[in-house]
């Protein structure tokens, strides 16, 4: 982790609100840094003091006694209502409309408005995850949960094999799809091995490179008939994620290399893939 | 409880003194009948919503920056609130009524055209005359809550919402993101800014005192 990562989650690690892998990067980043370690402990005293002292409002006695009996007036209309509807003509005394601080609306239209909101609210909640825009950070922290415990449960990898007609075979018995295993040995990405993991409701083939010391997951599946051509970086807890896709597959490399280098991994990958 | 319905019922019985008889009885025997589902719900509600009024009042009062205006959202929103309760299956009551509250504080700074929900924010005039002030400094005068009220009032509403949600309420960021309704990934960033601005606002108005 760098400084500059450290300082976009230093609120998130005051709060608690990291996980724990995060929470280990930035706690080991803090103590090889002094800078970031005096930065976050003079934001830590402040933001505390600060918390600390800022005035709480508390409710006047009279707000409760004047919510109890409004809410006791609510449930006296209500009956009213109901019978004054059932006996009309005989019903001759007129109750005021009931008054709102706002809008000057009558209530059963706030309160139809209200539902309608609260109907919204629920129907938002109920769209599946895909269809919203942090669908892409869902399944973000899935293929970093992913590729952390492919490095941390000793699982890499299902076929180790540096040579792609041992790890395409033994895929093909996998799965239902074949995707390209390309040899980019000589670009500086050998291959380790493939695996078969699970992501967003499916099953899905990770390929194992190697960058140096450090592992590149890329994780395979069939693309959707309607997607797109959009490639997309992201830079999570210190992970880089680089996504695209082509005709046949989606891709989602998962590492720790740097920005760069999994740019140069998806352009070989892509050239070696093109060319069969 | 049943004192104020009392009254009602005895208010009534003259204004029936015209009407036929059997009339007058069936009227208000069909009122103990219907009252008594509801007293049980408004009792419940209470016991469920009541506890959180400092709360309600406290978010209020940040966002509208004005106690009539603070009391009269409550009061708004927990009649709101008893009106959806029958909907209500969570367990956060407090986020629960905190949204609301939120939302009818909106509408009312909206209503006065006296929203800053984006932060449209001076970076020019905040950006001057801080650099000088140190956070020691800053931490000298932390205990101002005067200044720290000022520094905060000064912050748009998006800011003033989520500070005084975590910071007052101790609420999880999970909780903000519902109450706020952002993206939970939001959530941190933004209280980041918040707090960035807020010691900017509290260096610059330490500054000036100088």
């Amino acid at each position: 982790m760098n400084c500059e990562e450290a300082t976009k989650l230093m609120d998130g690690y005051l709060d608690g609100e990291l996980d724990p892998i995060t929470n280990q990067a930035i706690e080991q980043h803090l103590r090889d840094c002094p800078n970031c370690d005096q930065a976050y402990k003079t934001h830590r005293s402040l933001i505390r003091a600060i918390g600390n002292a800022t005035p709480y409002y508390n409710a006047p006695a009279e707000l409760r006694e004047r919510i109890q009996s409004s809410l006791r007036e609510e449930i006296a209309e209500r009956p009213i209502r109901d019978v004054a509807r059932d006996t009309q003509p005989l019903f001759s005394r007129k109750r005021p409309e009931p008054r709102t601080l706002l809008l000057g609306t009558p209530w059963n239209w706030l309160a139809f408005a209200a539902a309608i909101i609260f109907a919204a609210i629920i129907a938002l909640n109920l769209v599946p995850r895909w269809q919203r825009p942090e669908a892409d950070q869902f399944l973000a922290t899935q293929l970093i949960a992913s590729h952390v415990r492919s490095l941390m449960a000793n699982h890499l990898t299902d076929v180790a094999s540096s040579d792609q007609h041992t790890v395409k075979p033994w895929l093909d018995t996998k799965v239902d799809f074949a995707p390209p295993v390309p040899d980019l040995s000589s670009e500086g990405f050998p291959l380790v091995g493939g695996r078969l993991d699970y992501l967003d409701g499916r099953p899905v083939v990770a390929l194992i490179y190697q960058r140096r010391k450090h592992f590149i997951n890329l994780f395979v599946w069939p693309a959707e008939s309607n997607a797109t051509g959009d490639t997309k970086a992201i830079s999570r807890q210190g992970y880089q994620l680089l996504h695209w896709v082509d005709s046949d597959f989606n891709y989602w490399a998962a590492s720790d290399v740097n920005a760069n280098d999994l740019q140069t991994f998806k352009q070989q990958f892509e050239a070696q893939t093109s060319r069969h | 409880m049943a004192l104020p319905l009392k009254a009602e019922h005895a208010l009534e019985s003259e204004g029936f003194e015209s009407d036929p008889k059997i009339v007058k009885f069936v009227v208000v025997k069909k009122r103990e009948e219907q009252d008594h589902p509801l007293k049980e719900e408004l009792t419940s509600f209470e016991e469920a919503l009541l506890p959180h009024l400092d709360a309600a009042h406290n978010l209020a009062r940040w966002l509208l920056r004005n106690e009539q205006d603070a009391q009269d959202v409550v009061q708004e929103a927990y009649l709101r609130a008893f009106k959806s309760f029958g909907g209500f299956h969570g367990t956060n009551g407090r986020a629960w009524l905190l949204t609301i509250v939120r939302n009818t504080s909106y509408t009312l700074l909206k209503k006065n055209h006296a929203v800053d929900l984006t932060t449209t924010f001076d970076e020019e005039i905040h950006a001057t005359g801080h650099e000088s002030v140190s956070p020691a400094t800053i931490l000298e005068h932390s205990e101002d809550a005067e200044l720290i009220r000022q520094a905060m009032d000064e912050l748009p509403a998006e800011f003033r919402e989520i500070l005084a949600l975590r910071h007052q309420e101790g609420l999880s960021y999970k909780e903000i993101a519902d109450i706020t309704q952002i993206p939970p990934g939001t959530v941190m960033s933004r209280l980041a800014r918040a707090r960035a601005k807020l010691r900017e606002c509290l260096a610059t108005r330490i500054g000036k005192e100088k």
